[in-house]
């Protein structure tokens, strides 16, 4: 019998952990952020999505906010107007 | 070491070593070739030919939140075919590749399809057979095959930096398997690229790149090092990579003699090569390689107007003057890099043939920098 051992790895205490926010019941009156990667067409995808959140749910108000560097995670003083006025945040890649 | 071994030796029970490399493959743990099964003998083995706690962390990849422990880079590299010896290499580049001004994630997912290049200097080339001669990125050095192979396999296991998943190369290149190999120090006329960037003689150290894939500079036809260079400043200013980001050569050892005949040293080659690998901003439009979305970001509009009299305009130009050739565009002269140490040049290769190698930096932007660590002995 040989035992062979597990080269993967789980995340950490940031992403492994975290807690997820409660989950809003309706968007309606719901400010909503957009986090978008800083490559050429994220704020594009979530554009269209603001737009079809708009149709569909009556959103209020939209906070748009693209990394300048993709790749790395987002900076807190990016991520502060979307914690601070956000309700939900959607998030997107975009190439 | 007994605590972080009995707490993450999770693993699989196997009958075989044939079915152990099986069992490799279907839970996705290679590279596409078969691995060495990792048995707890050959990981403890490994580990106790570096210096760090099973526990210790090498690599954060802060974006997604992965840790990569000693144990975890030892597993990895005996899967890889790793000797021990080599292990304090692999932990060296994977500092190197986990240090944040490497910014790990890109390189390791885009469609750029950027292999980890690992150059070797110091005494552990020779202790460790680490080759650096005749077929240098070809077929037949364990060290560099497997050296490479574990940050590869690092990737993929623990960063899951699976193809298709999360490593979206479009394409990806051979070099992504394992590109890992030693200078050629004493066929240099130059000091060591590692004493160059900082070091002692006597420290070994492994510098790393995010790569495309290389392209072969083939001269035969001259002694003179302006006609010799004038080559690679032409392969570096090909608009299919032209880019502000670095340059790696690998200077064939016929090419460096040319070199060291004329006593060109590294720096005044650099500049050199700096000054004639551009193209006009003309041609990059002709060729589409200045994208709207280049006109409004402050760091590309720089490497664009660099080399202008004026600098950048002031506006900005509209986006429309992206595929808008104007008289002017055709005297703007827009340089590979921003500058001459954005060229690393290093020797390597066999004692015949003029074939040296340019590995342009991932990505149409800045890319990531060149990152030097000691290995530790």
């Amino acid at each position: 019998m040989t035992r062979i051992l597990d080269p993967t790895v789980r995340a950490g205490k940031v992403v492994g952990t975290a807690p997820l926010a409660p989950r809003p019941s309706r968007l309606a009156g719901a400010t909503i952020g957009l986090l978008a990667n800083g490559k050429s067409n994220g704020m594009l995808l979530l554009e269209r999505i603001a737009e079809i959140l708009g149709e569909r749910h009556a959103i209020a108000e939209v906070v748009r906010v693209a990394k300048t560097n993709a790749s790395v995670p987002v900076t807190e003083e990016e991520a502060e107007p979307l914690l601070r006025r956000c309700a939900v945040v959607v998030t997107a890649i975009g190439d | 070491m007994a605590a972080a071994m009995g707490r993450e030796r999770e693993g699989i029970d196997l009958d075989d070593p044939w079915q152990a490399i099986e069992a490799c493959y279907e839970r996705g743990w290679t590279d596409g070739l078969p691995v060495v099964p990792p048995t707890e003998a050959l990981v403890e083995r490994m580990l106790a030919s570096g210096p760090w706690d099973p526990d210790q962390v090498l690599l954060h990849e802060p974006a997604r939140d992965r840790a990569v422990t000693a144990y975890k880079a030892a597993v990895n590299s005996v899967m890889a075919g790793c000797r021990p010896e080599y292990f304090p290499v692999v932990g060296a580049a994977l500092t190197a590749i986990g240090d944040p001004a490497f910014e790990l994630h890109g390189p390791a997912t885009s469609t750029g399809g950027a292999a980890l290049m690992v150059i070797v200097n110091g005494p552990v080339r020779r202790r460790l057979g680490i080759h650096g001669k005749a077929n240098l990125f070809g077929p037949g050095f364990r060290a560099n095959a497997t050296i490479g192979r574990a940050l590869r396999l690092v990737l993929l296991n623990c960063l899951e930096c699976h193809p298709g998943v999360l490593d979206k190369s479009t394409q990806g290149w051979p070099g992504k398997y394992s590109l890992c190999f030693a200078e050629d120090e004493e066929g240099s006329p130059w000091e060591p690229l590692s004493v160059a960037r900082g070091f002692r003689p006597e420290q070994s150290t492994v510098t790393v790149f995010a790569a495309e894939s290389g392209h072969n500079v083939l001269a035969h036809g001259t002694r003179s090092p302006e006609r010799l260079l004038t080559l690679f400043a032409e392969t570096m200013a090909g608009l299919g990579s032209l880019s502000p980001g670095r340059s790696v050569i690998v200077f064939a050892p016929e090419h460096t003699e040319h070199l060291a005949r004329e006593r060109w040293s590294r720096a005044r080659t650099q500049a050199w090569l700096y000054d004639r690998a551009w193209r006009s901003l003309a041609d990059l439009k002709r060729a589409g390689k200045v994208e709207p979305a280049f006109l409004t970001n402050p760091r590309l509009l720089e490497w664009l107007y660099r080399d202008h009299p004026a600098g950048v305009p002031s506006p900005p130009p509209d986006p429309g003057a992206a595929e808008r050739i104007t008289a002017e565009d055709r005297t703007v002269r827009v340089h590979r890099g921003l500058g001459p140490d954005d060229i690393l040049l290093c020797v390597g290769g066999g004692e015949a043939g003029g074939h040296s190698a340019f590995f342009p930096s991932w990505s149409r932007g800045r890319s990531v920098p060149f990152v030097t660590k000691e290995v530790p002995s």
